[in-house]
């Protein structure tokens, strides 16, 4: 049991996060391709190289301003949507971390909490839109529920799994948001890529975590 | 269908055709850290005017840079916004004290880099406003703007807004002019066959053989109606009385007509249109004052095209009539 976590086992989360969804490339790609037009899994593969670049030059050792530089770096990723998305979930996560090398796994569900909150100011999708939201306020809520648990295990598995069937939800809804909304019900029946995108990186978090 | 373009790797699309657009306009723009420029900087007391967009769509939107249109066009990935930090690099470098002022379509990336540059440039004092495209009236009805498409219209906004600026009109009075010319526009666009997505190879477009499909956005995004391949003719009395509804035009009024030739269809076709509108508006008593056909803002391979109105009146004409030279579009 481990009721903190350091910037090194952080960064290894992410990076799993990453070869999650690199991994999952042509499959993300797929989803996209009944609704938008088919590059999901190329803008999230290269988003998350920026994040691997930001990672790699980072020198501060703490999670405030190693959030702050991936976002950056995400938001840089010139895809579309995604971009300002990701980038601002990861700047809200920024600004809800401490300056330390280190956080307590109690805070995991504020910083999440803020994440969702910096996302929320740039789209007004919710939960039953066929987004990314789908997954990921079901995960953050998850991870709020369980940050009392004082195991990041524990925590990481909570959110996973709701980002997971928040995932799947999106299957049986038609898109309401983005490109997607004016394919009709080209996409009903499959699962919304952004949400599969925000499943991935909580699968390659806990995946981290566990070894 | 297979894809069959002479392109090299997917990852380099973007910086090879930037490459090649800035050799062969090198008398108009110049590419400088991934953002399309003018050769010849307008002087600083004079409103900036800047664009985002994804690329994909030659020659928009950066061939609408040059004198008397863009000052800067920052181009994001094939058919992907730019993100927040390209468009504010953008906004730095265009900086001053007349302001800037930033014409965004209405598409989900764009809206949110814009929104992101934006607030990111106010707090370091740039001074920037701006003016949403949203004319594609097939996404939703004209007291709902936040569902309708930015499409081809946004030249003439980057064309009319432009020359405000040249003339040295202040940030207020741009934005009023490219607003007004946003508010009196509307664009319809018809679907001929199908286009595939550079990047992936992707079929981003699905239209059957024997059909057309009004209101296909510029991203395959689906359209409204499907019909058996109808004439110029039957085409532009499907879509013009449309648009000329949507925009409450009243006989005796004035507008622009402009046919944006997607990509496959050809310039013959665009012109054939084009004599159905005027022969249309004649008819009822309309004025065409000022007209064009070309391919401004293409998607790929498509066949088809984008009908867009504009009403006019002497303010737009006076500016519309105002020289610009930019590799897409020039008045003499």
């Amino acid at each position: 049991m481990a009721n903190t976590i350091n910037i090194g086992k952080f960064t290894e989360m992410l990076l799993a996060a990453a070869g999650q969804i690199k991994a999952n490339e042509a499959m993300l790609g797929e989803l996209d391709s009944f609704g938008g037009d088919g590059d999901h899994g190329t803008t999230m593969a290269r988003a998350m190289n920026n994040l691997i670049g930001a990672i790699e030059k980072d020198t501060s050792g703490q999670f405030q301003s190693l959030l702050m530089d991936i976002a950056w770096a995400v938001m840089g990723t010139d895809g579309g949507a995604t971009g300002p998305l990701f980038g601002s979930l990861f700047m809200g996560m920024s600004e809800a971390s401490p300056a330390t090398d280190e956080i307590a796994a109690k805070q995991t569900g504020e910083i999440f909490r803020g994440g969702l909150v910096s996302i929320q100011k740039q789209t007004k999708a919710t939960i039953g839109d066929k987004t990314i939201m789908d997954a990921l306020i079901p995960a953050v809520e998850a991870i709020e529920a369980a940050s009392g648990s004082d195991d990041i295990k524990t925590i990481f598995e909570a959110g996973y799994k709701a980002a997971l069937a928040g995932a799947e939800s999106t299957k049986d809804i038609s898109a309401r948001f983005g490109r997607a909304k004016n394919a009709g019900d080209a996409n009903l029946g499959h699962q919304d890529p952004g949400a599969t995108s925000v499943s991935l990186i909580f699968k390659g978090m806990l995946e981290a975590l566990k070894s | 269908m297979k894809m069959k373009k002479f392109i090299n790797t997917p990852e380099n699309l973007v910086s090879e055709l930037l490459s090649g657009f800035a050799m062969a306009n090198a008398d108009k723009v110049v590419v400088e850290d991934g953002l399309v420029c003018r050769k010849s900087s307008k002087s600083a007391d004079k409103v900036a005017v800047v664009t985002l967009g994804g690329c994909g769509h030659e020659p928009a939107l950066s061939g609408f840079v040059g004198k008397g249109m863009l000052d800067i066009s920052v181009p994001g990935e094939i058919f992907a916004a730019p993100g927040p930090p390209k468009l504010l690099a953008a906004l730095r470098k265009a900086k001053r004290d007349a302001g800037t002022l930033l014409i965004t379509l209405n598409h989900a990336g764009d809206v949110m880099s814009a929104n992101m540059a934006k607030q990111m440039a106010e707090k370091e004092s740039i001074k920037v406003s701006e003016v949403l495209t949203c004319e594609d009236i097939s996404t939703g009805p004209r007291e709902k703007p936040e569902e309708r498409r930015g499409l081809a219209g946004c030249l003439l906004v980057c064309k009319i807004a432009g020359a405000a600026a040249e003339a040295g009109e202040n940030l207020e009075e741009v934005t009023r002019i490219a607003q007004k010319v946003a508010d009196n526009m509307a664009t319809l666009a018809v679907a001929a066959t199908s286009a595939t997505h550079p990047s992936t190879g992707q079929v981003i477009a699905e239209v059957p053989e024997e059909d057309v499909i009004i209101g296909m956005g510029q991203h395959g995004e689906a359209g409204s109606g499907q019909m058996p391949l109808p004439t110029a003719k039957e085409t532009v009395a499907f879509m013009l009385p449309a648009l000329l509804e949507d925009l409450s035009i009243a006989k005796g009024e004035k507008v622009m007509v402009m046919i944006n030739g997607v990509g496959s269809t050809t310039l013959m076709e665009q012109y054939i249109v084009l004599n159905d509108c005027k022969n249309m508006l004649t008819e009822k008593g309309i004025e065409m004052a000022r007209s064009a056909a070309g391919e401004f803002l293409t998607v790929q391979e498509m066949g088809g095209f984008q009908m867009i109105v504009c009403r006019m009146d002497d303010e737009l004409l006076k500016y519309y009539d105002m020289p610009a030279s930019s590799p897409a579009f020039t008045i003499e």
